[in-house]
């Protein structure tokens, strides 16, 4: 039996995702280490990353108040696969750790980077804190990672 | 309310790598399907199909198969989700009198591309695709809580991995002990290599149709539900969005979901411990015969899950003393379940 024709299809597309309105403010905070949640005025869910409705309730989410820098580790793993930099376009190699964390003053989690890839050193329930770049312009990745409150 | 008939089935894989073209593949699984049910292209009054865009490398991903489903100049829907998804869809057509007999089919082929690179494009764009956050990253986030205050969590999985490995006839699994599953390399802690359903090709056909109960299973009940895409708007060790999938297919198939018992379950589990959020959300318990074919874990193919799994409970149904048993079918997608499907398959007369 010959062999099948494979067509190899390569596409290189960048997009450009407007951030919204809840986000454009949350960026503008962001880029002065200030962290806001919204918060439903009926289930008093405060939302983070903030979005422009509350999903349970369904309704516009127009109030917003202060989050700490601060919270509590409420899920980790060490992702030992390789991905992909959408900002970047450079692979990133594991092991790293990923966490959701809870700052005081959300309900929701906010899922980024954690500085230590060691499961024994990692906990649900740790207290972690914001740890920025250098240099910040607005975007989530203006967190470097989230480190253990010493 | 009408009573659906499962009228046939039909599907190719699960195989590491098919060779054909996703038309090709496809019509494979729709042929075997109408022999089943022993009815042409001509007797199908609509068509729902699914298949995920990102998987199959090009938009509206159901125009690579129009003509081999038959849908050209027929009413055609498509699903950017699981196969059981499109299931439901056609049931409620049946159920609405819009039409007779539907033809459901899904597919995928993972072998075109890497899936996990693939499902990091199936996350929130501006906060969660530039961590490279994906499936596998989500699934060990949930499992990582469930193992939380659990030490015997990893041994429990890796042995249920060998069970249902052991299972499986596709040739997809590579049968693994329990101690070659926990030393098996790390993919997201605390999963491994060993607990992941291992990803291929494949299609899947069912004809639906009107009827009675009289030709063989019929389609009792189904329910589905999504929920928050964000993980941290969830409670990630309770799958709630299945809890309210199958209450709703309780309902309709006149069940009290608290005390509704099955004689088989076919969960979509992709890790095992999804299997034990799934006997979590139904409260399954120890009666009930549970993926005797291995289930996801001895082959699967993303989006043709569900579905298979409703073809698995069919078979299983048809088999000799399985007729006038019930079978509670179940498929989910989106990161760490974020939408559930559930199909209630009641054994003929």
């Amino acid at each position: 039996m010959s062999e099948r024709v494979s067509v190899p299809i390569e596409m290189v597309q960048s997009w450009r995702y407007s951030s919204g309105d809840s986000m454009e403010r949350f960026s503008n905070g962001i880029r002065h280490k200030r962290i806001e949640a919204v918060k439903c005025g009926n289930c008093q869910r405060r939302y983070l990353p903030p979005r422009p409705v509350c999903g349970n309730c369904h309704l516009s989410l127009t109030e917003w108040v202060p989050v700490s820098d601060v919270g509590t580790l409420e899920a980790w793993t060490v992702v030992y696969l390789p991905f992909l930099d959408g900002r970047t376009g450079e692979l990133r190699d594991g092991p790293y750790g990923m966490g959701l964390i809870r700052l005081d003053g959300s309900d929701t989690t906010l899922n980024h980077f954690l500085n230590q890839n060691d499961p024994a050193k990692l906990a649900v329930g740790m207290r972690m804190r914001i740890v920025w770049r250098d240099e910040l312009h607005g975007a989530m990745d203006d967190i470097l990672h989230f480190e253990e409150v010493s | 309310m009408r009573t659906i008939r499962i009228a046939g089935v039909g599907e190719t894989g699960p195989v590491q790598q098919d060779r054909r073209s996703i038309p090709e593949m496809v019509l494979g699984a729709v042929d075997l399907a109408l022999a089943d049910a022993q009815i042409g292209h001509g007797e199908i009054d609509s068509v729902v199909t699914a298949s995920v865009d990102l998987f199959d490398g090009l938009t509206a991903s159901n125009i690579a198969v129009t003509e081999v489903v038959g849908a050209v100049m027929k009413p055609e829907a498509r699903i950017a989700g699981d196969g059981l998804a499109a299931t439901v869809h056609g049931a409620c057509q049946i159920w609405a009198h819009a039409y007779d007999t539907v033809l459901v089919v899904a597919h995928a082929k993972t072998s075109m591309a890497a899936n996990g690179k693939l499902t990091q494009w199936a996350m929130d764009p501006i906060h969660l695709q530039p961590l490279g956050v994906n499936f596998s990253a989500a699934a060990g986030l949930q499992a990582n809580v469930l193992a939380q205050h659990d030490r015997h969590a990893e041994k429990r999985w890796a042995r249920l991995s060998c069970e249902r490995r052991a299972a499986g006839t596709s040739g997809m699994a590579k049968k693994l002990s329990q101690s070659e599953i926990l030393a098996s390399e790390i993919t997201t802690s605390p999963l491994r290599n060993g607990m992941c359903a291992p990803l291929g090709d494949g299609a899947c056909a069912v004809v639906l149709q009107a009827g009675s109960n009289a030709g063989g299973p019929v389609l009792s009940g189904v329910g589905h539900d999504l929920e928050a895409h964000g993980l941290g708007d969830r409670n990630l060790v309770h799958w709630a969005g299945l809890t309210r999938a199958f209450d709703r297919a309780c309902r309709v198939a006149n069940l009290p979901p608290a005390d509704a018992r099955f004689d088989l379950a076919e969960p979509s589990c992709f890790y095992p411990h999804e299997e034990e959020l799934f006997l979590r959300a139904t409260g399954i318990d120890g009666g009930t015969v549970i993926s005797p074919d291995g289930g996801l874990m001895a082959g699967c193919v993303p989006v043709v899950a569900g579905m298979s799994r409703l073809v698995a409970a069919f078979k299983w149904l048809r088999q000799t003393g399985n007729a006038g048993k019930r079978a509670l079918v179940h498929g989910h997608w989106g990161p760490a379940g974020q939408a559930q499907a559930v199909a209630i398959v009641d054994g003929g007369l």
